[in-house]
């Protein structure tokens, strides 16, 4: 399958800033979807609000734009009526996390049988750079012109404590390895959780003494540790600050009974 | 193989510059069609997926590129000069 045959080449140049994070997952979900050789009529992709969340519209496939932060809500319902069909979640740190939270934990905890894709470009991007919940301690935002006091959530410990089964961190900087991920998520059985940290050059990185979207790269480069060479608690693991890190890998792979499994729903179509 | 900009679109945000461990590409210094300084492929003798035969190696900048701007075509006979 060529890039544009699972893109749809008439919305083409795509609506996101120049730089963005998610035109890189979008080449790295394609080169996993297409190496896989999943077929695309017999998938559906959801997604929330947010610029993340407008993926799903650019595939040549079914897709489901949803209200604020119900996506993983309306894809446990689809995925439920129609257990054939395979759900793919696009989803931002805001639709996810702060809107969403408790879908995610929840949906987690259920481990319905879907791939949750979250792009974390630390921001609330699309409305201006009001600072968000993953906005890392110190740093800068529309919302915190003195810095933001507050400490970010941590969204894959947060899905390996409440339940999925399996939960990966990457940034953009590292596309093979994300490649790899998604690859992994997409044949995995039961909640799989992939986190990308994104950079969002416009709203994120102007405001923070990295305007260029090649110095948020950097960024992630030398901020970012494997998580098998980190030693320190589960708590400190988020930091993320200029000093800080951002721990990347697998968290967890697993195989829980999933809820298809649990309340018998049988497959037709 | 050897790397191609669709002057179209690319939105010049520089990333394959960054990201090429060959130095590949180099900053625009014209502005396209579409209103951007596009990236220009100007040193694809360089690339790591030169003269194998269709065979690639790296792939880093048409993962990378966030307009899906970056695509592989064949050499040239004057490429394969080079």
């Amino acid at each position: 399958m060529e890039i544009f045959d699972f893109y749809r080449k008439d919305r083409w140049p795509h609506v996101f800033c120049p730089g963005c994070g998610n035109g890189t997952v979008m080449n790295c979900f394609y080169r996993a979807f297409s190496e896989l050789d999943l077929p695309l009529e017999r998938t559906a992709f959801v997604g929330g609000i947010g610029c993340s969340s407008r993926i799903p519209l650019y595939i040549s496939s079914d897709a489901l734009h949803t209200t604020h932060g119900r996506a993983i809500a309306f894809a446990t319902g689809l995925r439920l009526s129609k257990p054939d069909l395979k759900v793919v979640v696009f989803t931002g740190d805001g639709d996810l996390g702060a809107i969403g939270g408790n879908h995610f934990i929840n949906g987690c905890r259920r481990n319905v049988d879907m791939t949750v894709i979250c792009i974390n470009n630390n921001i609330y991007g699309m409305t201006g750079g009001q600072a968000s919940i993953t906005t890392p301690h110190d740093f800068l935002s529309t919302t915190t012109p003195f810095g933001n006091k507050e400490y970010p959530f941590d969204l894959a410990e947060l899905a390996v404590a409440a339940g999925a089964n399996y939960v990966a961190r990457w940034t953009t900087r590292h596309v093979h390895e994300l490649t790899k991920s998604i690859k992994t998520a997409l044949q995995k059985k039961g909640f799989a959780f992939v986190e990308v940290i994104s950079q969002c050059p416009t709203n994120f990185g102007r405001r923070n003494k990295m305007a260029d979207p090649t110095q948020m790269l950097e960024w992630f480069k030398e901020s970012s540790v494997r998580r098998d060479k980190v030693r320190t608690a589960a708590v400190d693991h988020f930091d993320l600050n200029m000093a800080g890190q951002i721990t990347i890998g697998e968290f967890v792979d697993r195989n829980r009974e999933c809820y298809e499994e649990l309340i018998g729903v049988e497959k037709h179509g | 193989m050897k790397p191609v900009i669709d002057k179209r679109l690319c939105k010049g945000c520089n990333v394959c510059v960054y990201i090429c461990p060959k130095k590949c590409y180099s900053r625009g210094a014209d502005i396209s069609e579409m209103g951007y300084y596009a990236a220009v492929a100007s040193a694809t003798e360089k690339c790591y997926n030169h003269k194998r035969e269709g065979k690639l190696i790296c792939e880093l900048c048409v993962l990378s590129c966030p307009d899906q701007a970056i695509s592989w075509h064949p050499e040239t006979e004057e490429d394969l000069k080079k």
